[in-house]
């Protein structure tokens, strides 16, 4: 009789154990649930930051074609401007709050040369800012990179296309 | 007799618990480690196509060398450029070596094919595709109005 109890007991504890086991896997699914609806609203939260971010640098008067290369044109960037830029970057380094702006043409891409003064604009990559801190992986759009190109009959304008890169700081 | 009986309904619940605790923890596993492996965003299809547009080609009419949104209007009027090249040779060569460098499609990248499309008032002007299609692509479209034809870009990415 006392053995029949002991055994009644431990099925009951059994099964408060198996249900709550039960209860807490239900749980932890339903968690998962959220946290990958979570993640995904962070991704799309961060595409949208990042968009927002390259796009604003792409427009920017800094960077943009103004109406020097025709009608106002989106996503395109002066290179003769950027060049300029460049050599006086020291005064602008605070201005965007970013660590890293680089540009890399993508098509033509002749050679893989860094821009300089002297080699420009035969070149492939130019690093405007290049701040010596922790920064987060790059995020790019693709851009027109235009410029005023010399020929036998006067200047033309002359776009190819290129990646603007931009990196912000790491604080965590 | 009843002991035994009741030993093999906790054994059966037992397994039931570890059966559905199993599938359950599977289930977790795979919601958890889903991620975006597809790093290519909407936007970056839509700025590729915007900047290509723009893009100047070695094609040239009298008033000079002309962007690929100039090259599409005249494919569609079957013009050719000043050297004699057929505008819509120049497009597609342009454009398909403009997409190879931009996107890496192979069965072995993220990217598995490419479709781009050019039509003018909704009829084909050029279209050209590279790899084996899939059932998830991302998508980009530009359009573009002249003379009271609405042309219409759109590239395809199949991951």
């Amino acid at each position: 009789m006392k053995k029949k109890g002991q055994i009644k007991i431990q099925q009951t504890i059994f099964m408060i154990i198996a249900v709550t086991l039960l209860f807490v896997l239900v749980g932890l699914f339903f968690l998962s649930i959220t946290l990958n609806k979570l993640n995904k609203e962070a991704t799309s939260l961060s595409e949208k930051n990042s968009l927002m971010l390259v796009s604003k640098l792409a427009n920017s008067p800094e960077f943009s074609c103004g109406d020097s290369f025709g009608s106002n044109r989106p996503n395109c960037v002066d290179f003769d401007k950027i060049m300029s830029l460049k050599r006086n970057i020291d005064s602008y380094s605070e201005l965007w709050g970013v660590a890293k702006i680089e540009i890399r043409k993508i098509y033509p891409s002749t050679n893989n040369a860094s821009c300089t003064n002297e080699n420009y604009p035969n070149c492939n990559s130019l690093k405007i800012l290049n701040k010596n801190v922790k920064s987060l992986p790059y995020d790019s759009v693709f851009i027109a990179l235009c410029r005023k190109q010399a020929s036998q009959s006067g200047p033309y304008d002359k776009c190819e296309l290129a990646r603007l890169m931009v990196s912000s700081e790491d604080r965590t | 007799m009843i002991n035994k009986k009741g030993q093999d309904e906790m054994v059966g619940f037992a397994i039931i618990i570890i059966i559905i605790g199993v599938i359950i923890l599977i289930a977790i596993g795979f919601l958890v480690n889903t991620r975006e492996e597809n790093a290519i965003q909407d936007y970056e299809i839509e700025s590729f196509i915007e900047s290509s547009l723009q893009y100047t080609t070695d094609c040239q009419d009298s008033l000079g060398f002309i962007s690929i949104r100039e090259l599409i209007i005249e494919c569609s009027n079957n013009n050719l450029c000043l050297g004699g090249n057929s505008s819509c040779y120049v497009l597609n060569y342009t454009l398909s070596r403009m997409i190879k460098k931009g996107w890496t499609v192979s069965p072995q990248s993220s990217i598995k094919a490419y479709e781009f499309f050019a039509m003018a008032d909704n009829q084909s002007i050029i279209m050209f595709k590279e790899g084996n299609k899939t059932a998830d692509y991302k998508s980009g479209i530009q359009s573009f109005a002249r003379s009271g034809v609405e042309y219409s870009t759109s590239l395809n990415l199949y991951t």
